[in-house]
């Protein structure tokens, strides 16, 4: 308790890197500019801006010939030692111009089951940092960031904006912030596949660290579904799965984050909650878990149906009253309202 | 153990913070805890003692539907459930005290930790009168959080004055809890009053069954009352010194107590009073309705122009001295015979016939009223004013008495002890007088009574006589105000809800409240100037036998004849008298003559009992049958010179 204690306190309130100071650091070192003094909405809770297009992607059937509803045997039964999940909070700090200087918090904890009861494993991971296009600032102003006390990320680094429209620019921020809370929720994932034994629940696909991918103690759980991976034929078996049927299992390659360090998991989908009278996507959630290499069929079903169960196990308490209670175990539910907390 | 929240919502005061611990914490109502600012104010981290006065507990769910459907409505589903949902303890507390207390901000935020045995002190400003050497500290009782342990004080210049004085307690009938305290509080005042404040004794009136009887008995205790006693550095003993006072029975025979068995009569002494001792009172006794203000002026010349005086006038037949009530009665009689055979009219005095009547009547009736109390002949036993001991109990049993004779006890000798103690020659310089069933005494409503006049002198003056009162009742809101206003120190066990419904308790939090309603015997809420919210505090069994247990061992003596219960009172006065003696030297007197020389040899306590008692009877020389005198003849025979009678 002490060390993580130290250690949260030494992550939180080093130099003080917070929206608010920074937003007046900027204020006071570009007094050419027009500071900001509303407080503006977040992001994330923007009606524009990026967002990933709904896809149909083709995945390899690694079980049985044809997608089918399969029907677990066997109760639900909780296995689950931690929960990890990541969280982000993106704002507009200051306008240089037409050119958005977004504050960016990213953070990622793991809560640990002890006795039913969840408490916080090791530190979470919570990062500051401004995210701008710098080539489109003036020297006076990209110094002015280098000076507020906070990361700067340059947004244009990857990647080109498709225009220089300013609502653009905040979207490739945006993504920016996204990838870095992907990154520091693979970091504590990475953290707990190197030290621990037990079995960890993340809120998300796994597949785009590799170490995790390959890890057995690690499932991810994924409840959007932006991207569905199934054949055109394949949907109208995962919208009529019932309550504690699961598809086949598929083979899914890292690709959704194209980067090197990701690798290939088995994945199915997974009814927790019945969808009768509601949308074929309530309650339903797709499970990714390490892909053995020349995993028989029968050791894969069984791999699947005992997963299954587990996930199927963290339906009580419900995650109520957040809005994907559905879809949402009660200890990722838990480990936002953490973050929410300590953010 | 916690951390102080604040919310816009709940935002926290200088007299009033919320924290949360965790969901093991040893935290509870009546807890007290010590804050630890994180900012300093004028260069001192700011530190605040509180007291938990609510709790709350809560989880992530906003309504319990939400819960049901979780669990499909199956309440025992819920404990398969896999994780326990995040719950919280929150308690909100009151401000004891802060340091520094100038100036007076809103609780910081900061870290809670349980109070410990240096920070009660303090936080209770105990250590403003417990320094080594002048402490005037008297345990009440310990305080008691998770592990810790610590004695909580009262000031005795606030308890018995002169700053402060007395004590109420309140408690519904049953559990012992008021009697029990008050004994427990007693033996903790003989133990630890100080003496450069000078002595104390406590008056004790027994109003109900045997629960004061058995003082000088020890009752039974348990290792966590010796443990309690030894923490409170109180010896687990009965009281040392317990003097008992009871009238007589209306016969006058044996004592009216139920501590009348013969193993503990050494210190049981007859309660009586004559003529002088019940006419200052007699407004006691006296129903104000049924004495007008001629009745009253009459009682009043009597007083001052009749009684203990040589008194003489043209209607009466012979100078009268009258100094009992037998005397009062020969001096009316004469009265009224003189105003009839001298046909002085219709007036004495000014005074009327009918009052005359109608005063000899009332007066005449009190010692038929108070019979076993009043006498008669004037015979006076009296608890010892001018000769009180430090640390002693003397205890006045009216249990048995009717309302009126306990009045005129209870008005008699709290008068006595005022005049005695204005004098400052009572012998002691403070007195505990005990009084049970306030409500009765004291009532909130009804009419002005000469007893509750006299409580109400005493609450309001008599911390600087140093006569304090102890009152104790089942519902404090039936006591007059004044009275319970003016007891510095007040007591609650275990309380009726009806009773905490009432507007005197709306100043505790609903918790405090409710705790109060199943407060377990041995515990206490202690409101006393010093503190600045009320304190919850665990006190031992008194180390004294329960009236109930005393009965038992020691059952009342069986109603006895004359000569034994005349036996017995001499005997305490001179073991070798024998019941043989007793029987002959009684013989053939009357019963109220035999009754009246075992007072008076009683009330005297003669170095030489067995004289002293005879010497009370004037002889009576037993019958002696006469002789048959020899028949006169009707007429003498002839002489012999004179044989025809001529």
């Amino acid at each position: 308790m002490g060390e993580q204690g130290d250690t949260l306190r030494t992550v939180v309130s080093a130099t003080d890197t917070s929206f608010h100071a920074v937003r007046r650091r900027l204020s006071n070192a570009l007094r050419d500019t027009a500071p900001l003094t509303d407080v503006p909405r977040a992001l994330e809770l923007s009606e524009r801006g990026a967002r990933e297009a709904p896809a149909l992607r083709e995945a390899e059937l690694l079980e049985g010939r044809k997608q089918a509803a399969r029907r677990l045997s066997g109760d639900p039964e909780a296995r689950f030692d931690a929960f990890l999940d990541g969280s982000q909070l993106t704002l507009v700090a200051h306008w240089v111009g037409p050119v958005p200087v977004v504050h960016g918090t990213v953070s990622a904890v793991i809560r640990r089951r002890l006795d039913r009861r969840l408490t916080t494993w090791r530190a979470p991971i919570v990062r500051h940092a401004l995210y701008a296009p710098v080539p489109l600032l003036s020297r006076a102003a990209a110094d002015a960031l280098d000076a507020a006390g906070v990361d700067v990320v340059d947004t244009m680094a990857q990647r080109d904006p498709d225009t220089a429209h300013p609502f653009a620019l905040q979207d490739l921020a945006y993504l920016r912030v996204l990838a870095d809370r992907e990154r520091v929720e693979q970091e504590l994932a990475e953290q707990w596949v190197a030290v621990e034994d037990g079995l960890l629940f993340i809120d998300g696909g796994i597949a785009g660290s590799a170490k995790v991918a390959a890890a057995d103690n690690v499932v991810g759980v994924v409840k959007t579904h932006q991207t569905l991976h199934a054949a055109p034929e394949d949907l109208q078996v995962i919208a009529g799965l019932a309550v504690g049927e699961r598809t086949g299992v598929v083979r899914i390659a890292g690709s959704r984050v194209p980067r090197a360090r990701s690798r290939a998991v088995a994945s199915w989908y997974l009814r927790t909650a019945s969808a009768a009278g509601r949308d074929p996507f309530f309650g339903l959630v797709r499970i990714e878990v390490a892909l053995a290499t020349n995993a028989q069929p029968a050791t894969l079903t069984k791999r699947a149906d005992d997963v299954s169960r587990w996930v199927l196990a963290e339906r009580t308490p419900l995650a109520i009253p957040d809005p994907r209670w559905d879809r949402m175990a009660y200890g990722i539910r838990d480990a936002e309202e953490y973050l929410r907390a300590v953010q | 153990m916690g951390r102080v929240v604040a919310t816009e919502k709940k935002p926290n005061t200088a007299h009033e913070f919320h924290f949360w611990t965790s969901l093991d914490s040893p935290i509870g109502i009546g807890t007290i805890v010590r804050v630890d600012g994180e900012t300093p104010v004028g260069g001192q981290v700011p530190r605040v003692y509180g007291i938990v006065v609510e709790g709350y507990s809560y989880t992530d769910l906003q309504s319990p539907i939400h819960d049901v459907l979780g669990h499909d409505g199956a309440p025992a589903s819920a404990t398969q459930a896999a994780t326990l949902r995040a719950e919280i303890r929150l308690y909100t507390a009151h401000v004891l005290r802060q340091i520094p207390e100038e100036p007076l901000q809103p609780v910081p935020m900061g870290t809670v930790a349980l109070a410990s045995d240096e920070d009660v002190a303090v936080a209770l400003r105990m250590d403003t009168y417990l320094k080594p050497g002048e402490s005037t500290g008297i345990p009440a009782g310990v305080y008691r959080a998770g592990a810790m342990e610590a004695p909580i004080y009262l000031d005795a210049e606030f308890l018995l004055g002169p700053e402060a004085a007395h004590l109420n307690i309140s408690g519904v009938s049953g559990l012992a809890t008021k009697t029990s305290a008050v004994e427990w509080l007693m033996s903790s005042i003989f133990t630890h009053f100080p003496r450069q404040m000078g002595s104390v004794a406590a008056v004790c009136f027994n109003v109900k069954g045997p629960d004061l009887l058995f003082l000088d008995q020890p009752g039974e205790l348990d290792d966590a009352d010796r443990a309690l006693y030894e923490r409170l550095e109180v010896a687990p003993k009965p009281f040392d010194k317990v003097r008992y006072f009871a009238p007589y029975m209306a016969k006058g025979f044996s004592l009216n107590t139920i501590r009348s068995n013969e193993k503990l009569s050494q210190n049981v002494s007859p309660l009586t009073w004559g003529l002088n001792e019940v006419m200052q009172f007699a407004e006691v006794l006296l129903n104000r309705d049924d004495v007008d203000a001629k009745a009253d002026a009459l009682i009043d010349f009597l007083q001052e122009r009749v009684i203990n005086r040589e008194f003489t006038d043209p209607v009466l037949t012979t100078p009268h001295r009258v100094r009992s009530f037998a005397e009062l009665e020969t001096f009316f009689r004469d009265l009224l015979r003189g105003m009839e055979d001298r046909s002085s009219g219709e007036h004495w005095r000014t005074h009327h016939v009918a009052t005359i009547r109608k005063v000899r009547n009332r007066l005449s009736n009190i010692s038929t009223r108070c019979a076993g109390l009043v006498t008669d002949e004037g015979t006076v036993s009296d608890l010892p004013f001018g000769s009180f001991q430090d640390r002693t109990v003397y205890v006045v049993d009216v249990a048995s008495l009717e309302e009126d004779a306990q009045d005129l006890i209870f008005a008699r000798v709290v008068s006595k002890l005022r005049e005695h103690l204005e004098r400052r020659d009572l012998g002691v310089s403070h007195v505990v007088v005990f009084v049970d069933e306030l409500n009765k005494y004291a009532p909130g409503d009804g009419q002005d009574t000469y007893v509750r006049k006299m409580l109400l002198d005493i609450s309001e003056r008599g911390r600087y006589l140093g006569l304090v009162l102890f009152g104790a009742q089942q519902f404090r809101s039936q006591v007059h105000r004044r009275v319970v206003g003016n007891s510095g120190t007040s007591l609650y066990g275990r309380m009726d809800m009806d009773e905490l419904a009432t507007p005197g308790y709306a100043v505790l939090s609903p918790a405090t409240r409710t705790k109060l309603a199943t407060l377990e015997k041995g515990q206490l809420m202690v409101r006393h100037p010093h503190f600045a919210q009320p304190i919850f505090v665990r006190f031992p069994r008194p180390a004294v036998m329960r009236g109930r247990d005393g009965a038992e061992l020691f059952p009342p003596a069986a109603e006895v004849t004359l000569e034994v219960a005349v036996f017995r009172s001499l005997r305490q006065l001179d073991p070798a008298i024998s019941l043989d003696w007793v029987k002959r030297t009684i013989a053939g007197h009357e019963e109220h003559v035999v009754i009246r020389a075992r007072n008076e040899t009683v009330q005297a306590r003669p170095d030489r009992v067995q004289p002293f008692f005879e010497a009370r009877f004037r002889r009576v020389v037993p019958a002696e049958p006469l002789a048959a005198p020899a028949a006169a003849p009707l007429r003498h025979g002839p002489s012999s010179d004179d044989p025809y009678g001529f």
